[in-house]
């Protein structure tokens, strides 16, 4: 059951790796959500076990890659966000559909203050408030995971 | 008995709930603490340079794959294309080749006269430059710098440093080769900076990009300086690394205060960044040129003819002459590119 659950985890990571990589451009890609943040939220909400602040990291190496970007940012971002998520995580059972989504919306903002306070310090400008748009996509598209029925604490409520 | 207990006991795991490992806090002071010294090591130090070459080649098959669906989008909608459009582009690539074959007769005259000339001064035969065909694949996923990525890299001798042109001018310079890939800092970047010259009349300057929306500023230019809206502005090949004579940017306006004794003038890019897809990539191989040092000579417009100018562009082999360049030479080396 372990080895099923570490390998849909890693699979999904990776499906998520390739939405990053889709040739977006223009408005799409002012938009287009944190993917491998998002799945991997999800899975450290879900099962913490198996997915933990280290794989967060691992993944933020990654989309380091992609970006092309100083080797280590978005690494750093997803581990402070990911710490965020795991020491909150127990209380997730008692939010309701609305709190999470506040809960998630925060995290995600988080990771992008992180990566905003970084890049300021290697000399970039910030380009207006629409740099925190993804965060707001991000939000639907967890909606979405959430009507498809992949609840975070499905155990908790049916078993 | 008791050996059979212990057999049994042995394998028996702590509940889920208490495999954690280390605490949370552990492992971001843990992970926190390795970021930044990627981070630390990668921006002073060039020890991941190939590190990171070689983690692209596990992320190029996945950017193919990616890349499938739009490149299957295109392949199709190519395919379906009606016989009409192909009949008009036809006649205007037919029209389009008729007005640049009078253009080549002209330059084939001009270029022998250009190298007898040259041969009397003694300077430096220019040079036809090995050029590559590129694509773009996609635009760099970073807010914080303009770039592209293209499918054209070391495999295909890609070198840091090469200019990147396309059919209306100058689009930006090679900043990192990958094997099968390499990342196009656009000269709209803020951290590129590209000598020019004003093809109306010869002054040259060097433009920077703006980084926010999509301009060149041309600064520290005195507030009583020949430029004027609309004058043409292409490079001027003293670096070394664009060749000379290709259209870089447009000027839109030329704002002059009171408080200030540069004049601040806003450019717009003449290459269709946003609209090719076809770029051509041109190196100049003789030169070991570094990518991101800006080239920090201006000229000022007064002592422009005093300098004998064969003196300052011996070192650059694709440079022309500057107190010869009347306003029609770099028009003529220009006009293949500004098709406008």
């Amino acid at each position: 059951m372990q080895q099923s659950k570490l390998k849909s985890i890693y699979l999904s990571l990776l499906a998520a790796y390739i939405c990053l990589l889709f040739p977006w451009s223009g408005l799409a890609l002012q938009l287009r959500p944190d993917f491998v943040l998002l799945v991997i939220l999800f899975w450290l909400l879900k099962s913490p076990n198996q997915c933990n602040v280290g794989t967060a990291w691992f993944m933020g190496l990654w989309v380091d890659l992609a970006t092309g970007g100083v080797f280590g940012q978005y690494a750093l971002a997803y581990t402070i966000t990911a710490f965020v998520a795991a020491v909150y995580q127990r209380r997730l059972v008692l939010f309701n559909n609305i709190q999470q989504l506040g809960y998630v919306l925060s995290l995600l903002l988080i990771s992008q203050l992180v990566l905003l306070t970084l890049k300021t310090f290697s000399g970039a400008e910030f380009i207006g408030w629409a740099y925190f748009l993804p965060s707001i996509t991000g939000i639907l598209f967890w909606q979405l995971a959430v009507a498809l029925g992949l609840r975070t604490h499905q155990h908790s409520r049916h078993h | 008995m008791a050996q059979g207990f212990h057999q049994n006991f042995e394998p028996q795991q702590a509940p889920a709930f208490f495999v954690r490992g280390p605490s949370p806090f552990a492992r971001l002071v843990f992970f926190a603490a390795f970021s930044l010294v990627l981070m630390a090591t990668d921006s002073r130090l060039q020890y991941l340079k190939s590190t990171r070459e070689h983690l692209m080649a596990f992320v190029h098959p996945l950017q193919v794959l990616a890349n499938t669906p739009a490149d299957l989008y295109r392949t199709t909608n190519t395919y379906f294309s009606t016989h009409h459009y192909l009949l008009n582009e036809n006649l205007h690539l037919k029209n389009q080749a008729l007005k640049q074959a009078v253009a080549l007769q002209q330059l084939q005259s001009l270029a022998l006269e250009n190298n007898n000339l040259r041969a009397l001064f003694d300077t430096h035969q220019s040079l036809p430059q090995p050029s590559i065909m590129g694509e773009i694949m996609h635009e760099g996923r970073d807010f914080s710098n303009k770039k592209v990525v293209i499918n054209r890299g070391t495999h295909h001798q890609v070198l840091a440093g090469s200019a990147v042109v396309d059919a209306t001018g100058i689009i930006g310079q090679v900043t990192r080769a990958y094997p099968t890939s390499s990342e196009v800092t656009l000269i709209t970047d803020k951290s590129l900076a590209i000598p020019i010259q004003i093809e109306r009349n010869g002054l040259r300057a060097i433009a920077f990009g703006h980084g926010r929306d999509n301009t060149l500023d041309l600064p520290f230019l005195p507030a009583n300086v020949d430029i004027q809206r609309g004058d043409k502005l292409v490079t001027s090949g003293i670096d070394g690394i664009y060749p000379t004579g290709l259209a870089v940017a447009m000027v839109k306006e030329v704002k002059i205060t009171a408080d200030s004794p540069f004049a601040r003038i806003v450019c717009i890019p003449t290459g269709g960044i946003e609209r090719h897809k076809h770029i051509l990539i041109v190196s100049i191989p003789t030169e070991e040129t570094n990518p991101t040092e800006p080239d920090t000579t201006i000229t000022k417009p007064s002592t422009q003819h005093k300098t004998p100018a064969l003196q300052e562009v011996t070192d650059a082999p694709v440079a022309i002459p500057k107190s010869s360049a009347q306003p029609t030479n770099p028009n003529l080396v220009s006009k293949p590119h500004a098709t406008e």
